[in-house]
C-alpha cells in the first residue's frame, strides 16, 4: 500500500464490497457530474474491443518483428510505399496510432525518445561501439523516415497552430512519442542525401530501375520539407512553389514504381498501439489503397502550388472570392493545406506576410463604401488638435475598425474550415454582424456631423424596391459603415442558405421555399448595394463640381477629379456593378428552381413525407432558427413564406412562365459575368475557378431550362388532352431530385425532369 | 427479410428486466457499430430513463426483435431551458426489418417524450444510413445540421431534430442548433 507523510490510507475493499452486495446488479450509483461523456470513455476489462491489455489466447503482448532483419531492396521501397498510404490516411484525419506509428521501424526509431540525429534510429548505436559498417537498404529506410516524421511534425505543428477541429478534421495526437521535434532539419536533410548517393553508388547492384524509384522517394522527403520550410516566408509564389512543383513531378514516376517493391505486412502492427500513451484497445490499421493515396498527394500537390497564389494581393474582394472558390472545391483541400492558407492569411497579424489589417479593411472600406474618401485618409493620423475635424475622424475610424476587424477577418478564418463548419459558423457570424451594424451605424452618426452631410433623397429603384413603384424614402445619409457591415451579413445570410443546399440539409419539399427565401435574400442584397450606388454616384458628382465640402484642408475636396480618385471610384462602382449583377443571377435563379418546385410539388410530383408528429409551422421554427435573432432582414412570417413557396394566386400555367422568364434573366446575367475580366470580377489570382463557377451556373441555367420546358410540354398536353388548365391525373413525367455533388454546382439542385410512357 | 411472427409485444423497459434483456440489447445494437459501447453506457441511459425505452418481442418466445433507447433532459445551454428527448440508440433485427418495427418503437418513445414534457427531440444519424434517415424524416424530423467526420469511420452525420413545441421568441437568441455534440446514436 502507498504511504506517505499526511496522507493515512484505508483499507476500504470489505466496507466496498458490503456495501455493493446490497445493490442488484446494474444499479449505477452516480453523482450529478457523471455525463454520458464519461460513461462512453468507461471501459469494460476484458473486452478486447476496449481492453488495450486484454490477449486472444496465445497472443503475445508485442510484436516480435526484427527490426535487424536484413531487408532487399525492394521491401524497403515495398514498406515506404505503404508508408505513404499511411501519411496520407493520417492526412485524411485518422490518427497516427491506426497509420504511421503502426510501423515497427517507425516505433524503433521512436522509443526511446531519440534527442540526437544519431538516436534517431532504429537499429540504435551502442554506446562507446565503433560504428559499424551497416546494410545501405538500412540508411535508405531510415533517411526516409527522418524525413517522412520531421515532416509529419511541421504538419502537426502548423495544424495545432491554427483553427481546426481535433478529431472532426484532424488528429493531433502524438501519444507522446516525438515527431523528431528536437533534431533539426538539416541534419536530417544531410541523411536524405547520403542516402540518396548511397543508392546511386550502388545502382549497379540492385539495378537502375530500383535505384532511381529509391532515389524519386527520397527526394520527395527532401523536397516536401522544403516546401515547408519555404512556405514560412510568405513571399513570393513563385519561388516558394518549387519544391511543390518538383513533388508533382515525381509523384507520377514514384506511382508507376510502384510494383517495384514488394510489401512487408509483417512490418506493420496494431500491437504498437498498447505501448502509446493512450487507453484506447488497438484499432485496426487504416489502409487506403496505393491509388487512392495517388489521388490524394496528386490533390495535395496541385492545392500547394495553388493555395501560394493567395500570396499576391491584388485587393481585398480579390482575395476573398479566391478563398471562398479555393475552399469550395470537391473534395476539399486536405487539412494540412486549409491551415496553410491560413497562416499565409493571418500570421502575427499580418496579412498575407505583408499587409496590415488596416490596410486590407481600408481596401475593403474604399472598394464597396467609400471610394477616395477622406474618412480613409492616413494624413488625418497625425493631426494632434482635439477640435479638429481630422482627428475626430481618424479617430472614429480606428474605433470602428477596431470593432470590425475581428468579425471581418472571422469570415476569412470560418471559410477555411470544413463545410460543415461554415456553415455553422455563420449561423452564429450573422448574430455578430448585426451588432457590427448597429455599433457602425452609431459612428456613422458621429461622422456624419464631422463631414457636415447633407442627406440625400434617394429613389429606390423600381426594380429592386419592394413595392414595386420605386418610391422615393425621405432624404436620408449614406451611413457607409453600417452599409459595408450590412452587406457582410445579407452576404454571410445567403452563404447560409447555400450550404444548406450544398451539405443537403434540406428534404426536397422545402426546396421551394428555401430557393424562395434565398431569391428574397439576394434581392434584398441588390436592392442594398443599390443604395450603396446612389450615394457613391452622389459623391462622385460632388468631387467633380469641387461641393465635396465636409472637411476642411481636405486637399482631396479641389473640386476636380484626379487621376487618382477617378481610379478609386472607377473600381468601386465596378465592384458595386459586379455585385448587383451576382446578386441579380442569384435571385433570377432561385425564383426559376423556387417555381419549379413549386409546380412539382403542386403535382405530387415532389411529395411530402407524412410527418404525423410535427407540423409545418414547427419545422419552420426549427429551419430558419439561424435567421430568427436577426432584425434587419427580418424574417418572413410563416405566412408568407408559406405563400411565397406555394403561391396560391397563381395558375401552374403562369408560374411556368415566371420559371422560364428568371431562367433567361439569370442566363442574361449570367453572359455579362462570364464576361467580366480578372479585375472586373475581382477575381485576381483566382480567375479560373471563378468563371469555372460562373459556367457552372450557366449550365445550371441550361438545366433549369430544359426540365421547365418538360414540365410546360407534359402540362399543355395534359390541359389538351383533359380540357384546359385544370386537366386531370398526373403529369407523364418522373422527377429526380439530384444529389448536390451530382448537380453542376451544388447550391443549385436542378430537379431532372423525364418524360415517361403513359400508354404502357 | 422474413415475415413479422405474428402481433409483436411492445413493452417498456424496466430494471427489472436487465439480466433478461441487456445482453440480448448489447448483441442487437452492436450488430451495426463499428464500436462498442461499454455496459456503463447503456446503464447510464437504462438506469436513468428506462421508461424511455421500448422493446419490441416476438410473441412466441418472447425473444428481442427490436430497441430503442433514449434520454430526456433539460437541456442547459438554453435560456430558458428546452426539454430535450435524445434518441441515444435504435436497432431491429435484420432479419424484421421493413416491416415498420422501428417506426413503431419511435412513435413509442416520442409520445412518452411528449407526455413528459418534451420540448424538441434530437439524434444524430449517419450521412449513409438511409433507411434511418428516411424512417425519422416520415416522421417529422428535419436535418438541422450535418456534422463533418462524426464517427470514428470517418463518416459524417445528420442531426436531426422534431419540434414539438413553438420555440420561445423571447430565447431566440439562442442557437440550439451549435451546442457541443456529444454521444452515441
Ligand atoms: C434503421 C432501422 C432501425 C429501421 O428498422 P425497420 O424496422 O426496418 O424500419 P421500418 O420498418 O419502420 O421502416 C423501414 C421501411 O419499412 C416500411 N414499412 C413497411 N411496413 C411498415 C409499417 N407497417 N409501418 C411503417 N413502415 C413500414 C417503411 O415504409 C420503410 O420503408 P422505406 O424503405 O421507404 O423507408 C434498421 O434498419 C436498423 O436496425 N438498422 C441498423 C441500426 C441503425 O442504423 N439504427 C439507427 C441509428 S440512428
Amino acid at each position: 500500500m502507498i504511504s506517505s507523510a499526511g496522507i493515512v490510507a484505508t483499507d476500504v475493499t470489505r466496507r466496498f464490497a458490503s456495501a455493493t452486495a446490497t445493490l442488484p446488479p446494474g444499479a449505477l450509483i452516480k453523482d450529478g457530474y457523471f455525463t454520458l461523456f464519461e460513461s462512453v470513455g468507461a471501459l469494460e476489462i476484458m473486452d478486447p474491443k476496449m481492453d488495450s491489455g486484454c490477449l486472444a489466447p496465445g497472443e503475445s503482448l508485442d510484436e516480435d518483428y526484427d527490426v535487424t532483419r536484413p531487408l532487399l531492396p525492394s521491401e524497403v521501397l515495398g514498406i515506404i510505399d505503404q508508408l505513404l498510404c499511411l501519411e496520407m490516411a493520417w492526412h485524411l484525419g485518422y490518427p497516427l496510432s491506426q497509420t504511421l506509428f503502426t510501423n515497427v521501424y517507425i516505433e524503433a526509431m521512436l522509443n526511446p525518445y531519440p534527442t540526437t540525429i544519431q538516436e534517431a534510429d532504429f537499429i540504435r548505436p551502442r554506446s562507446g561501439e565503433p560504428k559499424a559498417p551497416r546494410d545501405p537498404m538500412f540508411s535508405v529506410l531510415r533517411a526516409y523516415c527522418l524525413g517522412l516524421l520531421k515532416a509529419c511534425w511541421y504538419v502537426n505543428e502548423r495544424i495545432k497552430f491554427e483553427h481546426f477541429y481535433e478529431e472532426e478534421d484532424f488528429v493531433t495526437n502524438t501519444y507522446r512519442r516525438s515527431l523528431l521535434d528536437d533534431i533539426d532539419r538539416d541534419e536530417i536533410r544531410d541523411e536524405i542525401m547520403a542516402a540518396r548517393t548511397l543508392v546511386h553508388n550502388i545502382r549497379h547492384e540492385i539495378s537502375d530501375d530500383m535505384a532511381q524509384a529509391l532515389g524519386f522517394r527520397l527526394e520527395l522527403r527532401t523536397a516536401f520539407l522544403r516546401a515547408i520550410e519555404l512556405s514560412e516566408l510568405r513571399s513570393n509564389p513563385d519561388s516558394l512553389s518549387l519544391p511543390w512543383v518538383q513533388m508533382k513531378a515525381l509523384w507520377d514516376p514514384i506511382y508507376k514504381s510502384r510494383h517495384l517493391g514488394t510489401p512487408v505486412p509483417e512490418a506493420f502492427s496494431t500491437k504498437i498501439q498498447r505501448k502509446l500513451a493512450s487507453t484506447m484497445p488497438p484499432r485496426p490499421i487504416v489502409q487506403l489503397s496505393f491509388e487512392e493515396t495517388y489521388g490524394h498527394f496528386k490533390k495535395l500537390f496541385n492545392d500547394g502550388i495553388d493555395v501560394l497564389k493567395v500570396l499576391s494581393y491584388s485587393d481585398s474582394q480579390s482575395l476573398l472570392n479566391f478563398v471562398l472558390a479555393f475552399q469550395a472545391q470537391k473534395p476539399q483541400p486536405l487539412v494540412y493545406i486549409r491551415t496553410l492558407l491560413q497562416n499565409f492569411l493571418f500570421k502575427d497579424m499580418i496579412i498575407l506576410g505583408h499587409l496590415s489589417i488596416r490596410h486590407v479593411i481600408d481596401d475593403d472600406l474604399a472598394i464597396v463604401v467609400m471610394p477616395h474618401s477622406t474618412l480613409l485618409d492616413k494624413s488625418h493620423d497625425s493631426v494632434e488638435l482635439p477640435h479638429d475635424p481630422r482627428f475626430a475622424i481618424a479617430h472614429q475610424m480606428e474605433l470602428f475598425r477596431q470593432r470590425a476587424a475581428q468579425s471581418y477577418l472571422d469570415i476569412f478564418r470560418a471559410l477555411c474550415q470544413n463545410r460543415c463548419r461554415v456553415r455553422r459558423t455563420f449561423c452564429h457570424s450573422i448574430q455578430d454582424w448585426e451588432t457590427v451594424q448597429m455599433d457602425a451605424e452609431e459612428i456613422d452618426q458621429l461622422l456624419q456631423i464631422q463631414l457636415d452631410e447633407k442627406p440625400m433623397a434617394y429613389k429606390t429603384s423600381p426594380m429592386t424596391s419592394s413595392d414595386g413603384t420605386g418610391a422615393s424614402d425621405p432624404p436620408a445619409y449614406s451611413l457607409p459603415l453600417s452599409s459595408w457591415a450590412y452587406l457582410y451579413k445579407l452576404k454571410l445570410m445567403e452563404w447560409i442558405v447555400q450550404l444548406g443546399f450544398e451539405l443537403e440539409t434540406y428534404h426536397p419539399d422545402e426546396l421551394a421555399g428555401m430557393y424562395w427565401y434565398l431569391s428574397y435574400l439576394a434581392k434584398t442584397r441588390a436592392q442594398h448595394v443599390e443604395r450603396i450606388k446612389a450615394f457613391t454616384m452622389q459623391r462622385l458628382n460632388e468631387v467633380r463640381v469641387g461641393t465635396n465640402g465636409g472637411v476642411r484642408n481636405d486637399n482631396r475636396s479641389g473640386g476636380f477629379l484626379t487621376p487618382q480618385a477617378e481610379a478609386q471610384f472607377t473600381r468601386s462602382l465596378s465592384y458595386l456593378r459586379a455585385t448587383i449583377l451576382d446578386a441579380a443571377v442569384t435571385w433570377e435563379l432561385a425564383d426559376a428552381l423556387s417555381y419549379l418546385y413549386t409546380v412539382l410539388q403542386r403535382e405530387g410530383l415532389v411529395a411530402p413525407p407524412p410527418r404525423p408528429y410535427s407540423t409545418d409551422e414547427l419545422r419552420y421554427d426549427i429551419r430558419m432558427k439561424p435567421f430568427a435573432p436577426i432584425g434587419l432582414p427580418e424574417l418572413p412570417a410563416y405566412e408568407s413564406f408559406v405563400r411565397a413557396a406555394t403561391q396560391p394566386e397563381s395558375g401552374t400555367a403562369e408560374l411556368l412562365e415566371y420559371a422560364a422568364r428568371a431562367v433567361v434573366g439569370a442566363r442574361k446575367g449570367l453572359e455579362v459575368l462570364s464576361k467580366l475580366s480578372e479585375k472586373e470580377a475581382f477575381a485576381v489570382g483566382g480567375y479560373k475557378r471563378w468563371s469555372d463557377g460562373v459556367k457552372r451556373c450557366m449550365r445550371t441555367g441550361i438545366d433549369a431550362g430544359i426540365s421547365i420546358e418538360r414540365v410546360r410540354a407534359a402540362f399543355a398536353a395534359r390541359a389538351k388532352a383533359g380540357g384546359g388548365e385544370g386537366g386531370k391525373g398526373k403529369l407523364a413525367l418522373k422527377v429526380e431530385v439530384p444529389k448536390p455533388e451530382k448537380a453542376y454546382h451544388e447550391w443549385w439542385i436542378v430537379p431532372k425532369v423525364e418524360v415517361i410512357d403513359v400508354e404502357k | 427479410m422474413a415475415a413479422l411472427p405474428g402481433e409483436l409485444k411492445y413493452i417498456q423497459y424496466e430494471h427489472s428486466l436487465e439480466s433478461v434483456y441487456l445482453p440480448a440489447i448489447r448483441a442487437l445494437i452492436s450488430k451495426d457499430l463499428s464500436e462498442p459501447y461499454s455496459i456503463y453506457v447503456y446503464r447510464y441511459f437504462l438506469y436513468q430513463w428506462g421508461h424511455l425505452c421500448y422493446m419490441a418481442l416476438n410473441p412466441s418466445d418472447s425473444s428481442l426483435v427490436g430497441v430503442i433507447i433514449c434520454k430526456l433532459e433539460a437541456h442547459a445551454s438554453h435560456s430558458p431551458p428546452t426539454m430535450r428527448g435524445y434518441i441515444a440508440m435504435l436497432a431491429v433485427s435484420a432479419t424484421y426489418r421493413g416491416h415498420g418495427v422501428a417506426t413503431a418503437l419511435v412513435k413509442k418513445a416520442i409520445d412518452a417524450m411528449t407526455h413528459r414534457n418534451a420540448d424538441e427531440v434530437v439524434l444524430e444519424t449517419e450521412e449513409t444510413n438511409i433507411p434511418a434517415m428516411r424512417l425519422y424524416e416520415r416522421l417529422g424530423f428535419l436535418r438541422s445540421k450535418k456534422l463533418h467526420r462524426y464517427y470514428l469511420n470517418g463518416n459524417s452525420a445528420y442531426r436531426l431534430v422534431l419540434l414539438l413545441k413553438q420555440i420561445d421568441p423571447d430565447a431566440a437568441t439562442d442557437l440550439s442548433l451549435d451546442e457541443v455534440d456529444t454521444g452515441p446514436s
